[in-house]
């Protein structure tokens, strides 16, 4: 159903990837563990490497959890619920990493 | 010669509204009007509106003076009384600030739009009423601001509130909930407000904050609450004219309204989860549990009272109602729980809740509160004795209808998230509910403009890239923000009780009349 309204009603995505130049929007979450309220948002290039993200992104957020130690918690990853298993220097746009996709991890 | 007649109050009401109102000869209605008809609703006879007060101005006009007289001998008496230090805690004023913050705007927002409608509804009779409600809400923004303007004197979190509301990240969630309804056409406007709002979730919003204030040792606040509690009533019966009126008027209404109705009541009850937390673990002094309040004002009055009688037009239960009833064992625990991880950005503070707190908790929640949330408070607690404080390192995922943070669970399952999306034009979007995702599905075009405070940040419109830039735009100052416990607020309470117990106590001060 469209909008009702007095005139044509047509605006652009105030989120659209576009505004963000070569970068992207990337959702983290660690599923089963409520330790953290809500999944993350990042804002990511698209072209950085699995290894980069999770070193400068998913460790430092990970690590408010006691519980967690990047030496030995393992997970297993979904990117928009489709398995995948990271390479160190693959790229987010490789991995399947789109605008908004949602990276999933549930600890092994 | 005799005297002239002197009016009746119905009957001066009927000169105000009929006598003072004319045809339009020479311009067309739907020029003089021209919002009245795009979204569908017929209207045959304006005149079948029922103003259940029949109001005048000098009427209207007298009642608020009265009461205005009233709340400002209290507000007077409190400053020179040193009335604040009578709380029960400097923490309760968190509960305030989130009410300063986040209603008192929208109080203003309702005061806009009710004069647009003023202008433009057909009718005299609504065009009144919208009037008074116009006139009512301004009042309420302005006495609220009075009276909580007390404590900023001597508090932290209360100086830029009207600026937060259009910048911080979980005041979005109430000014997206009005910028929604505002944007919409009238009919939908007065569902949304005059029926959801004010009718169907008021007495969820208004009756724990005064009723908290009034627990809590707030007599300023529990003072406003009564000088607007005449108001409220009037609103609700306004509210419950309206969607009665629009269904009266055309069978072809009907769906219009209930899938609006569908809506509001989702859009509202998401906001209301900010509600069910300060019920449960803001105030030092509790009132009544959320799921108490949620039965009590909801299920039973609304569930069991209203909704059998809409049945009559064929208005049936809000869409989503079942997942709303679910929650209430689960929404407040979840939404505390990101209030206290992300508090390092709000305009109040949070704590782990102490171990009384903790067992009201397990006694109003027998089935979730030991077996969910306990394990993480204890959790919490230790980072806490180990010499940290647990704050979230990042920015949470948004739902893109309600705004707030992607917390809540999947229906059935209080241990995994929700996650919903839709492709819309090439774009994903997300929810945080079956509920928020068919609101998105049926108006795709409205909520796509959404201003997310986290996406907006990541577009650099927030001040900067760094925590501090964000905090610096969003005017959060030393004191407003972060853990209760050693607080510059909480430190101020403790040295003024200190003087205080030392000098002889004053007699407390007596409100005048």
């Amino acid at each position: 159903m469209a909008v009702r309204s007095i005139g044509e009603y047509k605006f652009p995505s105030r989120s659209r990837q576009e505004l963000y130049g070569d970068d992207q929007l990337v959702h983290l979450w660690w599923k089963g563990n409520l330790w953290f309220c809500a999944a993350a948002c990042f804002r990511a290039p698209k072209a950085m490497s699995w290894n980069d993200f999770v070193a400068g992104m998913v460790n430092p957020l990970f690590s408010c959890d006691p519980d967690f130690d990047a030496a030995t918690t393992t997970f297993t990853w979904t990117v928009d619920d489709k398995p995948v298993s990271p390479a160190g220097d693959e790229s987010l746009e490789a991995l399947g990493v789109g605008h908004k996709s949602l990276i999933t991890c549930v600890a092994a | 010669m005799a005297a002239p007649r002197k009016l009746s109050m119905k009957q001066r009401y009927a000169a105000l509204t009929r006598d003072l109102d004319w045809d339009l000869s020479y311009v067309d209605e739907d020029k003089a009007y021209p919002y009245t008809s795009f979204e569908g609703i017929k209207i045959h006879d304006w005149s079948k509106w029922e103003d259940p007060f029949r109001l005048t101005i000098d009427a209207y006009m007298k009642y608020q003076a009265e009461k205005d007289k009233r709340l400002y001998a209290v507000l007077d008496s409190f400053a020179q009384g040193q009335g604040h230090l009578q709380l029960t805690d400097p923490s309760y004023l968190n509960a305030m600030k989130l009410f300063l913050q986040g209603v008192t705007p929208l109080e203003y927002q309702a005061h806009r739009n009710f004069a647009y409608l003023a202008r433009f509804l057909n009718g005299p009779g609504p065009r009144f009423a919208a009037l008074c409600q116009s006139q009512d809400e301004l009042r309420h923004a302005q006495t609220e601001i009075h009276t909580l303007s007390n404590y900023n004197k001597y508090y932290q979190g209360m100086h830029s509130w009207q600026h937060q509301h259009d910048r911080v990240w979980y005041l979005s969630v109430p000014k997206s909930y009005f910028d929604d309804a505002v944007t919409a056409g009238p009919f939908e406007f007065l569902i949304a407000i005059g029926f959801s709002f004010e009718y169907l979730l008021t007495n969820l919003l208004f009756v724990p904050f005064m009723s908290g204030a009034s627990f809590n040792g707030d007599l300023p606040t529990m003072t406003f609450g009564f000088s607007a509690q005449s108001d409220e009533s009037r609103h609700m019966t306004l509210g419950l004219e309206a969607i009665k009126f629009m269904l009266e008027q055309d069978p072809d209404n009907v769906p219009i309204v209930q899938a609006w109705i569908d809506k509001w009541f989702w859009r509202g009850y998401r906001l209301l989860a900010l509600v069910s937390q300060m019920l449960d673990y803001m105030l030092p002094r509790k009132v009544m549990s959320w799921k108490e309040a949620f039965e009590l004002y909801f299920e039973e009055q609304m569930l069991g009272g209203l909704f059998p009688d809409l049945a009559y037009y064929g208005i049936k239960p809000p869409r989503h109602v079942e997942h709303a009833i679910a929650e209430k064992e689960i929404l407040s625990h979840q939404v505390y729980w990101t209030l206290y991880q992300f508090s390092f950005a709000a305009g109040f503070t949070t704590t782990v809740p102490s171990e009384d707190a903790q067992k009201w908790l397990a006694e109003q929640y027998p089935q979730t509160f030991e077996r969910l949330y306990k394990p993480l408070w204890d959790k919490a607690s230790a980072v806490v004795d180990d010499g940290g404080r647990y704050f979230y390192q990042g920015l949470p995922q948004l739902c893109q209808v309600c705004q707030v943070p992607m917390l809540f669970t999947e229906p059935g399952d209080p241990t995994t998230i929700c996650q919903r999306h839709t492709e819309f034009e090439g774009e994903r979007y997300d929810f945080c509910s079956d509920g928020c995702q068919w609101i998105f599905e049926r108006e795709p075009e409205k909520y796509v403009q959404a201003w997310l405070p986290v996406h907006q940040i990541y577009q650099g419109n927030c001040g900067g890239p760094t925590v501090p830039d964000v905090l610096a735009w969003y005017k959060l100052q030393p004191g407003d923000n972060g853990e209760i416990a050693g607080n510059v607020e909480q430190t101020a309470w403790e040295a003024w009780h200190a003087t205080s117990s030392a000098e002889e106590q004053a007699p407390a001060p007596v409100a005048g009349n």
